[in-house]
């Protein structure tokens, strides 16, 4: 209790306690949405959606966990400039690294929970996921099979995603706090620290009492003209990968934000500090508020964008009104299979790769995937399964599978799709 | 002049003590605002016992003097799932058709029908049941539990409730 009440500095330097609280909450509500929550692609949307309908008060402790982690972002980030501001990296080292690990490892949290609920924007975070893994110079190929689990986005995928978020990065936190308090047990500014957090949970509170957390429609129910919004924290990630092409966006989205961690994280080592930590902060700070704000104004600048957002919104809203569904759980008896002969052109042109049954096979070291259960798979209703016939590139399908536009029609192309989502194992 | 300073320094140390308390204030009210929203959102949703009818089987297959074993499909709701259940029960034909649930009112396992000595018998703790149910020897609190039974268009229906073990003898 060293400064006076009415100190205003020490007021400004709370953003530790803020953080405390709401790692407090992230932890809690989070335990509590794991009673309900199963991390398969079956059951993750039903599961969220009971969550969000039926259990009592687990609207507002899921919007507590979203919104929470979006304004833990933001505050770590905020600690972290306000130990800069101290010289922090200078006299209080320690607390400097535990703030920048954190840093870290709250946007690696908040990155693997966007894909859990497996709605359609976790869908599309986890292909945003895909695509920066697979971008990154000389490790891409390996980097995105090894985040994907396989070839493709599947379930494995989302059990990965969910491994990471529930286990590894919870149990890194504590063990950075642990580090830190383990070091250092003073405690300062204590009391201001938990008039802030406390004000600060509060309005969290009260903000996800009105502001449920957005859940789009499931991944199977997605319309093509679905707009995908990432979460607050991530907004400049998205407005950032629309203005630089391709395969630099894992060097902008990823290597050089890594990058600048990686200099804060070295700052009590480097020589230049204050320069090199300044620029670093500042490029940050100005990037990150600039594209946001960015990605806010031209959503509403655009007629058509702002319109299918609000459109949206509406369903959402509609889909809020409508009761729980539950899930039908086909455990060992399925209905007798009266599997239908395949059509004439997929016993021309399929068979050879796919199996007469569409079982798959392996030619040589070419293994040719099955086709069975493929409709449960994510954007392979009859209508994608056309269009992936046209063009398989545009569904991330590589070479061997080429595209049958000029070989088939229409209607030909429309019967195999037909006959293959009815496919069971 | 000096009472006036110990006055203050009460003032201080008592405003001290508080402001010690915050944290732990704090501390509490974001537990105890988070775990009564957990104990509502923890708290087990009891279904309404199944009402449903349930084909066991058409009166014309409900023949003889032994029990007939049957197998009943019952769709439940748990949470957020649907499942489909295989039951078992056992219907008397002499009986009037009465159906009895196959479970043992001791512990819950599934009772069997012994030809050879025209008994239930359970493997679990060898409680055994005669013919129509009743209790003949173990560690069963009761006969077999009677499922309502009524015949609709020429079928037999239960309605399939689970009975609590021990508890409810």
């Amino acid at each position: 209790m060293s400064a006076p009440f009415s100190d205003r500095k020490a007021w400004l330097q709370t953003t530790g306690g803020v953080v405390g609280v709401l790692l407090l909450v992230q932890f809690l509500t989070g335990i509590l949405l794991a009673f309900y929550y199963v991390p398969s692609v079956d059951h993750a949307h039903t599961t969220v959606s009971y969550i969000e309908k039926v259990v009592s008060s687990g609207s507002w402790l899921r919007s507590l966990h979203h919104y929470g982690s979006q304004w833990l972002a933001l505050f770590v980030f905020l600690h972290v400039v306000r130990l800069f501001l101290s010289k922090a990296y200078v006299n209080r080292t320690l607390a400097w690294i535990v703030a920048v690990v954190m840093l870290g490892l709250v946007m690696a949290a908040a990155g693997t929970g966007y894909s859990l609920p497996w709605d359609a924007r976790a869908f599309f975070s986890t292909r945003v996921a895909e695509g920066l893994m697979s971008g990154l110079p000389l490790v891409g190929r390996n980097a995105r099979f090894w985040v994907l689990g396989g070839n493709d986005i599947s379930t494995i995928t989302l059990s990965r995603f969910f491994a990471v978020h529930v286990l590894i990065v919870p149990f890194a936190i504590m063990g950075v706090i642990a580090w830190q308090f383990g070091r250092r047990a003073c405690w300062t500014n204590l009391s201001r620290n938990a008039i802030v957090g406390g004000v600060v949970f509060v309005a969290l509170a009260i903000w996800c009492a009105k502001f449920p957390a957005p859940l789009g429609p499931a991944v199977e129910a997605m319309t093509a003209d679905y707009l995908p919004r990432p979460g607050a924290q991530f907004l400049w990630l998205y407005e950032l990968l629309k203005y630089v092409p391709g395969g630099l966006g894992s060097i902008v989205g990823v290597i050089l934000p890594g990058m600048g961690l990686a200099i804060l994280l070295l700052l009590p080592r480097l020589k230049a500090q204050r320069l090199l930590g300044s620029t670093v902060l500042g490029v940050l700070t100005a990037g990150i508020v600039t594209m946001t704000i960015v990605s806010y104004v031209s959503d509403r600048s655009n007629s058509h964008t702002r319109e299918q957002l609000a459109r949206q919104t509406a369903e959402e809203a509609k889909w809020r009104s409508e009761p729980f569904n539950p899930q039908l759980l086909q455990a060992s008896q399925r209905e007798s299979q009266t599997t239908s002969a395949a059509p004439v052109m997929y016993t021309k042109f399929c068979v050879n790769c796919h199996g007469p049954h569409g079982e798959g096979a392996q030619q040589g070291t070419l293994r040719f995937p099955p086709l069975l259960d493929v409709a449960a798979k994510p954007r392979r209703t009859t209508e994608d399964i056309v269009s992936l016939l046209k063009d398989p590139t545009a569904y991330g399908l590589e070479p061997p599978m080429r595209s049958f536009k000029d070989k088939l029609t229409e209607e030909q192309m429309r019967e195999i799709a037909a006959w293959v989502v009815q496919l069971k194992r | 002049m000096k009472q006036m300073n110990t006055d203050k320094a009460q003032t201080s140390k008592s405003r001290r003590s508080f402001l010690g308390m915050l944290p732990l204030g704090v501390l509490a009210g974001v537990v105890v605002s988070i775990g009564g929203a957990a104990f509502r959102f923890l708290r087990p949703r009891l279904s309404a016992p199944n009402e449903q009818w349930l084909d066991v089987a058409a009166l014309s297959e409900l023949r003889g003097p032994q029990p007939v074993a049957k197998k009943i499909v019952a769709e439940q709701i748990s949470g957020w799932a649907v499942t489909t259940e295989e039951h078992s029960v056992f219907v008397l034909p002499e009986k009037n058709n009465q159906v009895f649930s196959t479970i043992c009112p001791h512990a819950g396992c599934e009772v069997s029908w012994e030809q050879s000595t025209n008994r239930f018998a359970c493997p679990c703790h060898d409680s055994y049941f005669a013919a129509d149910g009743s209790r003949i020897s173990g560690p069963a609190p009761r006969g077999l539990d009677a499922l309502p039974s009524r015949v609709q268009d020429g079928k037999l229906q239960v309605q399939y409730r689970v009975q609590d073990g021990e508890t409810q003898a």
